[in-house]
């Protein structure tokens, strides 16, 4: 079995907001006045970002990843796609993972195929395609209605594979986005097609079309308590459902991280970007401070049903990620691992074998944290860490998935 | 409370039925029968001894059958005449609040020689430049981890008010309820978010078909569709009352002041 895969995400944060944001500011996204958008000191923020990621696939991480939000301080990537293209010409190595485009914000599903296969083109196959629905937040961003956004999710996405996969032109008489003339120049690098991956939080629903068709599920939770080994128990179930095998790289999971020389070092290094990202970042998404958009009975995207057995398992005004109220109790929630190289490692492994996953997509930048502390703990990662969680990972999973075949990598053809 | 399951086109639609009288179709809104309870409020009650109120649940409401179809309130509106056919209604009151009050408006543009009389109850449905209707998906998202308040106060006339502490309590309220309201908002959704916020843009210039007598009432203290909605309902139905405003009233008014409005409507259809 081939070694955990690690990956670096970045959010591309707003870092530059006064101390007193969570004090008078209501929410960190959707509303959140752009009045405080400072031209004088975000010049060059991008650069320094794409920077960061360009030095992740030097310091040999797997890949880069990016994502899509709109109208917040949490990331500044409206369009993913065009910090991909900008790391296809910054990178030679790494997988460029975007997870992902978010399909029913578009108007029409082509315009991502077009662009993901221009970005598979561009980056000498190194692209991983996610496909995402938007949460809460970006319904209200681009006025999406709720109620049917996962079936035109889904046909939005399958239309984008087919048009990868079938000679064109060809007619799609879909309900959503009915086009005559599907005819994609260019196409995709990798064959069959690139890899896909879906987000999901554990909706059965979800991981049931993500098994069907075969794709690598990700968990977008935070936090990673005993949910995180349900959630893969729950997709391993789905998947022998589908007649398919759970292997860990058809799951994948967000994490952050701090790495520093000791643990009280790394602690003292990364807790003004933590406490940024907890209290700015995160408020309006996961904290019940403000008004929280991400879930709730205003964005109604789930079947009746499926939100009766939501609310019985719901407990108002529990406490959310960002929520949490010191160190020791951020610490508990294992969402962002601080610590000196031993300790990271040691936490990650046993979250790797307790969950079994081989995916680990992990924030290394966090708020406002300086660029040479980001890069530190990044190096630091990668010369201490990775080695023995590369290592380390081959034996677990050789014994969890002993017989467990991997499906052929996807290979792109020269 | 008589509820019956209506086969509609093989879809089934909830319908209340109370009273005797002349035929009342009522078409629900957010704070009302269906939109969160599950049986009559006292507004309803009172229109029951005077007319056969008939009030059926919205598409993915109460017990009706949703209906992904939905897409625009053209398909709201025939799903109502496939309801109308059902229940053998030709000639009718119609009265509708907020979304309710839309849906309505928009039936009678279609097939004005149905209705007999028209009310709206601070009906959505109109655009009126500079007075955008409240954004109520928004304020269901949850504040403080747990206060539906603004929401509440979006609805009625203020955050604290019993009828809204009643329909809209912070937490989880009762399983039932709270699964209505999310159908309602679910409902909503599929019409009313985009554009922003449940209106149809053609509707104004439909309204001087609809000839029966009107009548407009809005709440003093509306803070959800904005007055001059009203007024502009007023000004395009050819046969329409002056503006009855409900003093001290917010948005729903047939929640906050059921006695005060079930009269006004009474006395309007009897006229």
């Amino acid at each position: 079995m081939k070694p955990v895969q690690l990956f670096c995400w970045h959010f591309m944060a707003y870092p530059y907001l006064n101390k007193d944001f969570d004090q008078k500011q209501y929410s960190g996204w959707v509303t959140v006045p752009n009045s405080l958008w400072d031209n004088h000191k975000a010049r060059g923020l991008y650069q320094e970002y794409i920077d960061q990621l360009a030095y992740a696939d030097e310091l040999g991480f797997d890949g880069m990843v990016l994502n899509e939000h709109h109208q917040n301080i949490y990331g500044l990537m409206p369009s993913p796609n065009l910090i991909a293209a900008a790391l296809t010409q910054r990178t030679t190595r790494g997988k460029i993972v975007i997870l992902g485009n978010l399909l029913p914000l578009h108007m029409n599903p082509m315009r991502v195929a077009e662009e993901y296969a221009m970005l598979d083109q561009m980056s000498n196959g190194r692209l991983i395609a996610g496909f995402a629905p938007g949460g809460g937040p970006e319904t209200f961003n681009y006025d999406v209605p709720s109620a049917n956004t996962r079936e035109k999710f889904w046909e939005a996405a399958d239309l984008i594979v087919r048009s990868w996969t079938e000679d064109g032109p060809f007619a799609h008489e879909g309900r959503y986005f009915p086009l005559r003339y599907v005819n994609l120049w260019p196409k995709p690098l990798q064959k069959p097609f690139p890899p896909v991956w879906i987000p999901g939080s554990r909706s059965a629903s979800t991981m049931a079309e993500v098994a069907k068709r075969g794709y690598c599920y990700f968990l977008s939770s935070r936090s990673h308590g005993g949910e995180t080994h349900r959630a893969q128990q729950e997709f391993a179930a789905v998947l022998e459902k589908h007649g398919d095998r759970y292997h860990p790289f058809r799951f994948g999971i967000l994490m952050s991280t701090y790495v520093a020389e000791t643990d009280q070092r790394a602690r003292e290094e990364c807790e003004e970007g933590v406490w940024y990202f907890l209290k700015n970042c995160l408020k309006g998404h996961l904290r019940r401070e403000g008004r929280q958009l991400t879930y709730g009975p205003g964005v109604p995207y789930i079947p009746a049903a499926a939100w009766r057995e939501y609310l019985k398992g719901y407990t108002p005004g529990r406490k959310l990620l960002g929520d949490v109220e010191n160190w020791d109790e951020l610490d508990a929630s294992q969402s962002i691992i601080v610590g000196s190289p031993e300790t990271v490692t040691r936490r990650i492994q046993s979250l790797i074998e307790k969950a079994k996953v081989g995916n680990l997509l992990i924030q290394f930048q966090l708020g406002n944290m300086p660029d040479h502390l980001a890069r530190k703990s990044m190096k630091l990662f990668a010369a201490k860490v990775a080695p023995v969680l590369r290592e380390e990972s081959v034996k677990v999973f050789d014994k969890q998935f002993a017989g467990v075949d991997l499906e052929p990598a996807v290979e792109a053809v020269h | 409370m008589n509820g019956r399951v209506l086969d509609v086109n093989q879809r089934k639609v909830w319908v209340l039925q109370n009273g005797s009288g002349a035929p009342l179709l009522y078409l629900h809104g957010f704070a009302d029968v269906h939109g969160v309870k599950e049986s009559w409020m006292p507004f309803h009650e009172r229109l029951a001894e005077r007319a056969s109120v008939i009030a059926p649940a919205h598409p993915g409401c109460a017990q009706t059958d949703e209906n992904n179809d939905i897409d625009t309130i053209d398909d709201v509106v025939f799903h109502y005449l496939e309801v109308l056919d059902a229940l053998k209604l030709t000639e009718f009151d119609l009265v509708g609040s907020c979304v309710g009050g839309w849906i309505a408006a928009e039936i009678a543009a279609r097939h004005p020689e149905k209705i007999r009389k028209l009310v709206l109850i601070g009906a959505t449905g109109l655009f009126v430049e500079g007075a955008l209707i409240g954004d109520v998906f928004m304020m269901a998202q949850p504040e403080y981890g747990s206060s539906y308040a603004s929401l509440r106060e979006m609805l009625f006339s203020g955050a604290n008010q019993a009828d809204a502490l009643n329909m809209f309590p912070d937490g989880k309220g009762e399983l039932d309820d709270e699964l209505r309201r999310y159908q309602m908002l679910r409902f909503g959704s599929r019409i009313g978010f985009k554009p922003p916020y449940f209106y149809n843009r053609p509707l104004r210039n439909r309204l001087h078909r609809i000839s029966s007598p009107a009548l407009i009432i809005w709440g003093e203290k509306d803070s959800m569709v904005p007055r001059t909605h009203g007024e502009t309902y007023v000004r395009l139905l050819p046969n329409a009352q002056p503006l009855k405003i409900i003093d001290g009233a917010g948005h729903s008014v047939h929640a906050e002041q059921p006695e005060t409005t079930a009269k006004i409507v009474l006395d309007f259809l009897a006229g």
